[in-house]
């Protein structure tokens, strides 16, 4: 070790470094309103995976009772499953906003939209239960 | 550091930042053990405005493993709330605060204990209170957690004490007056027998961060460094400067499997593996609506510590973030970092000739091993042990039958004195000689007595003596914090 020079002994030892990967900051999230819930999703860049996050006032349990009572048997019931991996970079998140209101909010890379949704709502009360 | 910002991301979140875990038999109440647990690294004394606080929104945790499998059986979890009496002026106080009910003093925290005893089964991780429940069994052998992210598990948590005040931060002799006998006042008696303070203290971890980040410069060989400097004495850091502590002292009998006092040195019941922990809630959503910010989902570890210097040195930039976010049990996939740790071979490296022998030494380090993440077996040191089996875990292990020192060495085991580090940490221990002596080769020959440590191995030193101020006798044994008007003073 004697050899080395003092610029040259980190390199000796550890050789290269490994390329650094990008990483984004987050930007500032307008409102928008009067457009789907399909269109906002579908004007997402790039593939990413959904999350859905419940947050709710102390109501919330028994709302969910009164949902999952109502639940419409046609649609098919989401299964409890182990993630299959980590979260996205940038999740599509949801949760719900006001109960009472049918109102869940979406977010989607920097863009948020908060919709009246009772089905929707009612799905993620139903998951939340 | 200790475990000061050790971290790329909590470095960025000191309030939940972990900086130090110190577990000891109280030398004043040897039936007892004290666990304090450091965070906010770096506080400046004149911190005003808003003077330092814990984080409403933080988890924190104290674990006990009492049978050895890297899991915890008990845990003590402290929460805090921030009251404001007045929010219609800037004032952290609008004149001298007396005593802990005192009408002017206008922001301060109260908190939280609880208790959480699980025996060795899966983790049921029911979090019932926040809209979600389920039940998440890892049965897959080590895997398996208990109950690792503590608070919102629920059943089994039972409440010790709430509406505990903390004291308010060392500002200054118009604000806190009498500031010993105030904090003083906020040490609190739980009717289960714990002692608990939470609250600023003067950080008694002492080191000369600017000397070892430049390189490993290290005392007394500065000028037989790759880049050498003329000696120089060493500089405390960390010398004026505060964090607030978690303290509570336990009485040993609530801590052991089975409720006894061991006095058995040699005995495996006498051995506790201790770390600390902070948690955040999974999702944080920040909203102008509301004033504020909101909470959900599960808590997740961001934070934790047990040896000192093991995420700082041990564990390299891209794995320190994991590692934090994960329990003791799983610290076989560092096995490697422990058994051939980056310092040793930068040593040589750095100290040219000055570590021979350690640049010679390729076999794995398991003297590092056993310190670290097993303990020391009965026979290694005379009349110590403190191992807890074949788990690998970082955890501080400290054998409760070993009484107080009289005379203590703050070099701990090392130096002879069999009640200081690595069995268990007190406050006033030299970690970082030691540790920097452990990796340099001293503690090898344990376990190959044919290994002679370089003479430069048991000479390195930080070159630093700390001041008497540093801790006290008495819990929480960390000291009075810096005052913001006297700290740093004029002339230093």
């Amino acid at each position: 070790m004697g050899k080395l020079s003092p610029r040259s002994f980190l390199k000796t030892l550890f050789g290269a470094p490994n390329a650094i990967a990008a990483v984004s900051g987050p930007a500032e999230a307008p409102a928008i309103e009067g457009s789907s819930r399909r269109m906002f999703l579908e004007g997402t860049a790039g593939a990413v995976t959904g999350a859905a996050v419940i947050l709710a006032t102390p109501k919330v349990a028994s709302m969910l009772d009164a949902a999952s009572q109502g639940s419409p048997s046609s649609e098919p019931k989401g299964v409890v499953t182990q993630p299959s991996g980590p979260a996205a970079r940038e999740p599509v998140t949801a949760y719900v906003r006001n109960v009472e209101r049918n109102e869940v909010t979406v977010m989607s890379g920097t863009r948020e939209v908060t919709y009246r949704d009772p089905v929707l709502v009612k799905r993620l009360l139903d998951a939340a239960h | 550091m200790s475990s000061h910002r050790e971290a790329p991301e909590i470095s960025k979140d000191p309030v939940a930042d972990n900086t130090d875990v110190y577990a000891f038999v109280s030398p004043d109440k040897p039936d007892t053990v004290t666990i304090i647990t450091n965070y906010l690294p770096a506080e400046g004394p004149a911190g005003g405005p808003n003077f330092y606080e814990f984080g409403n929104d933080v988890l924190y945790s104290i674990y006990i493993d009492n049978d050895g499998d890297g899991l915890p059986e008990i845990t003590y979890e402290f929460r805090f709330e921030t009251k404001i009496a007045n929010p219609n002026t800037f004032l952290y106080n609008t004149g001298p605060i007396t005593g802990l009910g005192d009408p002017h003093w206008n922001k301060r925290q109260v908190f939280s204990v609880s208790r959480v005893d699980g025996g060795d089964g899966v983790e049921a991780q029911t979090s019932a209170r926040h809209g979600h429940k389920r039940d998440h069994k890892q049965g897959r052998g080590r895997d398996k957690h208990k109950h690792g992210h503590g608070h919102g598990h629920g059943k089994k948590a039972k409440l010790l004490g709430s509406g505990l005040a903390c004291p308010p931060c060392n500002i200054g002799p118009r604000s806190t007056p009498n500031y010993s006998t105030l904090a003083g006042a906020a040490v609190h008696s739980l009717p289960t027998g714990e002692t608990v303070f939470a609250g600023q203290r003067n950080d008694p971890f002492f080191v000369d961060l600017g000397s070892i980040f430049d390189l490993a410069d290290l005392r007394p060989f500065q000028n037989l460094h790759l880049i050498p400097t003329a000696a120089a004495p060493g500089v405390d850091t960390l010398e004026t400067l505060n964090v607030h502590a978690i303290a509570i002292q336990i009485p040993i009998s609530r801590l052991t499997a089975d409720g006894s006092v061991p006095k058995n040195v040699t005995s495996a019941k006498a051995v506790l593996g201790i770390w600390g922990a902070a948690s955040r809630r999974k999702v944080r959503i920040t909203d102008a609506a509301n004033d504020g910010h909101s909470e959900a989902g599960p808590w997740v570890q961001v934070s934790r510590l047990g040896n000192p210097l093991f995420n700082e040195v041990i564990v390299p930039l891209g794995l320190k973030d994991k590692w934090n976010a994960r329990q003791p049990v799983h610290d076989k996939d560092f096995l490697a970092n422990v058994q051939h740790p980056e310092l040793a071979k930068l040593l040589p490296a750095l100290y040219p000739k000055v570590f021979p022998n350690l640049e010679a030494l390729k076999a794995p380090r398991e003297d590092l091993v056993a310190i670290f993440l097993t303990g020391l077996p009965t026979g290694v040191v005379p009349g110590f042990q403190n191992n807890t089996g074949k788990v690998l875990a970082d955890m501080l292990r400290l054998n409760v039958a070993i009484p107080p020192a009289s005379s203590p060495n703050v070099l701990g085991v090392v130096g002879g004195d069999l009640a200081g580090y690595p069995n268990g940490r007190r406050v006033a221990d030299d970690v970082t000689t030691i540790a920097i002596r452990a990796v340099a080769g001293i503690t090898y020959p344990l376990v190959n007595k044919g290994f002679k440590p370089d003479a430069a191995a048991s000479a390195v030193t930080q070159g630093i003596t700390p001041g008497a101020n540093r801790t006290q006798a008495t819990f929480p044994y960390v000291a009075t914090p810096h005052g913001g008007f006297d700290a740093p003073s004029a002339t230093m």
